[in-house]
């Protein structure tokens, strides 16, 4: 039975990485060697790599992309922690509103809102430029942002609270000292599940930029792919070079990162 | 001894002056209005306006460059609908497609995850690092990793390849499977299942985690098999966790659609067209043809859907919470 269920796990480990494999190896194949369609590299090149990095201004695409990553990330969480906070533990008028309004936006499909968004910020000024990326993607984490931190802000013992406010606490310092550092592992659980899809974004980027010089990572790779003769160990390359910063990412937080999913789910 | 009584502080507050009270309640409101108003202030100026401009103009047509909107009232949707033929064919037949990858997506996800979960579940050895093995598809869902589909899946790809030397030779596709009409859709659903299975995996293992195994070792001890066991036992108490699953597959179906623009565009021949792809298509790919009202009313379209799958779905949702 164990030995049934060992031989399971791994087949599908093996499925689970299969497009990895040939992503990895393939990035260190020469232009021929891709074409004959072995797994191994029979010499393993970095020159794939390195050519690719350099010729493609790759560099200057890394940077867009963290850029407009840890600009996203920084927005969600400083935006919707505070008005997480306010919904799970302050008493206003409206607060049940807000709170159910935001989390309805969850059923409006990103195809919906992507052309008035565009038609907005041609009007702002702000298509094309990275502002332009950053506003509606963090708009757009609303939702699901507001349900796990309201979720998080509301398990946590309103003792604490009280106890806090009884030694003179403000709401701001509350907030700060008391609730930030407990909710932490939802906190890492949000900017994991904003860092990651603002990172391979593409469909907005692609629609609002044309200055190559602002291009994320994403527009790189695609603009390889587009370009006259497409070569699949260049395209691999690239793609081992957009993924591995986020599998990097994610396998220094997961333990966090695992924890906050699965707590957030089960409320 | 003094006769003085302890005053509690929520007496002192009922005692206070009106004039007081209301000032503090009005600091309360402020503070919560104040937690809350960069969100609000965000969506005013990202949400509320596209939300509202798109749904008008939903009812006109426009080709964006044009200063005016004509205003031609449910004229969209009735294009869309069944007015224009070709609009109309194009949505019935994007439609179907979502309509398969919305059914069968969530189905085999929950067909291999919640096998892989059980799996993961009853070893000990390993389960960390499988456990990220598994998860990878779902941290690096994108781009990069639709192109590196895309080159396994090509006609002189990995799989046709695997294949051949195994003595499949018979199955495999020399337009590649994204190039024969007959296999696009069903791999483009392999390959979403893929990406799902992660998240799947992860919550099915925290359902079992939380499972009882006393329950089960009396059932084994009354004689009961494995599978009577995962049947009677593990299925029924992790439905909340599956209705959850295929809800969120539901929604993927109706909202997403980056993996066929990146891998097929919706060909060969629009036999992975999906809805949003064709959304997509109205608002950005028609040039100066008046075709945003169009793109804005299927989007709306696919608003209604999600809703009202979800209306549908509110019994089985109140049971998860």
């Amino acid at each position: 039975m164990k030995r049934f269920a060992y031989a399971g796990l791994i087949a599908y480990a093996l499925i689970s990485v299969y497009p990895f494999l040939w992503m990895v190896t393939g990035a260190f194949k020469t232009r021929g060697e891709i074409l004959e369609g072995n797994l191994l590299p029979r010499e393993p090149t970095l020159d794939t790599l390195i050519a690719t990095w350099s010729r493609l201004h790759f560099l200057d695409y890394f940077l867009n992309s963290l850029k407009v990553t840890a600009m996203t990330v920084i927005g969600v969480l400083v935006v919707y922690s505070l008005a997480s906070y306010a919904f799970a533990v302050l008493d206003f008028p409206g607060r049940r509103f807000l709170y159910w309004f935001f989390v309805a936006l969850l059923f409006v499909p990103g195809i919906t809102v992507l052309l008035p968004v565009v038609i907005l910020e041609k009007n702002l000024g702000l298509l094309g430029g990275h502002l332009g990326l950053v506003l509606p993607f963090v708009n757009g984490t609303a939702p699901l942002t507001v349900l796990l931190l309201t979720n998080s802000y509301s398990s946590i013992l309103r003792e604490l609270r009280e106890a806090a406010r009884s030694d003179g606490a403000g709401e701001a310092r509350i907030f700060w000292s008391v609730y930030l550092p407990l909710a932490k592992p939802a906190h890492i659980t949000v900017a994991v599940l904003t860092a990651v899809p603002t990172w391979n974004e593409y469909v907005l980027t692609r629609v609002s930029l044309s200055n190559r010089s602002l291009f994320t990572l994403p527009l790189g790779l695609e603009s390889l792919i587009s370009s006259d003769v497409p070569s699949y160990n260049e395209v691999m390359a690239a793609s081992l070079i957009i993924v591995l910063p986020v599998i990097a990412l994610f396998l220094l937080l997961q333990r966090y990162f695992i924890n906050g999913l699965v707590g957030a789910i089960k409320g | 001894m003094s006769t003085t009584t302890v005053e509690l502080p929520a007496q002192r507050l009922r005692e206070q002056p009106p004039a007081r009270a209301r000032a503090a309640r009005w600091r309360r409101r402020l503070v919560g209005w104040a937690f809350v108003a960069p969100a609000v202030a965000l969506f005013l100026l990202m949400g509320a306006y596209t939300i509202a401009s798109g749904f008008l103009l939903s009812f006109a047509k426009w080709n964006g460059f044009t200063p005016t909107w004509r205003w031609v009232g449910l004229g969209n949707y009735a294009d869309l609908l069944y007015k224009d033929p070709s609009l109309a064919a194009d949505l019935r037949r994007a439609a179907g497609n979502t309509a398969q990858v919305m059914v069968a997506t969530p189905l085999l996800t929950v067909a291999v995850s919640l096998p892989l979960a059980v799996m993961l579940n009853s070893v000990t050895r390993l389960r960390a690092v499988l456990r990220s093995v598994y998860f990878l598809p779902y941290v690096t869902s994108g781009i990069a990793v639709y192109y590196a589909w895309r080159y396994v899946l090509a006609p002189d790809g990995a799989i046709n390849l695997l294949l051949g030397s195994l003595g499949l030779g018979s199955l495999r596709q020399l337009q590649g499977f994204l190039g024969n009409p007959d296999t696009a859709l069903p791999t483009l659903i392999v390959v979403l299942v893929w990406s799902s299975v992660p998240v799947a995996t992860l919550l099915y293992l925290s359902g079992l985690q939380a499972i009882d195994r006393g329950i089960i070792e009396a059932a084994h001890i009354d004689g009961a098999g494995s599978w009577h066991v995962l049947r009677r036992i593990i299925w029924p108490l992790l439905r909340p966790i599956t209705v959850a699953i295929v809800l969120l597959g539901v929604r993927d179906a109706l909202h997403g659609f980056q993996i066929f623009l990146i891998t097929t565009n919706g060909g060969p021949g629009g036999h992975t067209d999906v809805l949003g792809l064709m959304a997509y298509r109205l608002a950005f790919m028609k040039g100066l043809a008046p075709s945003l009202g169009h793109a804005s009313a299927l989007g709306w379209l696919l608003f209604a859907g999600a809703v009202l799958l979800t209306l549908a779905n509110a019994r089985l949702l109140r049971r998860v919470q």
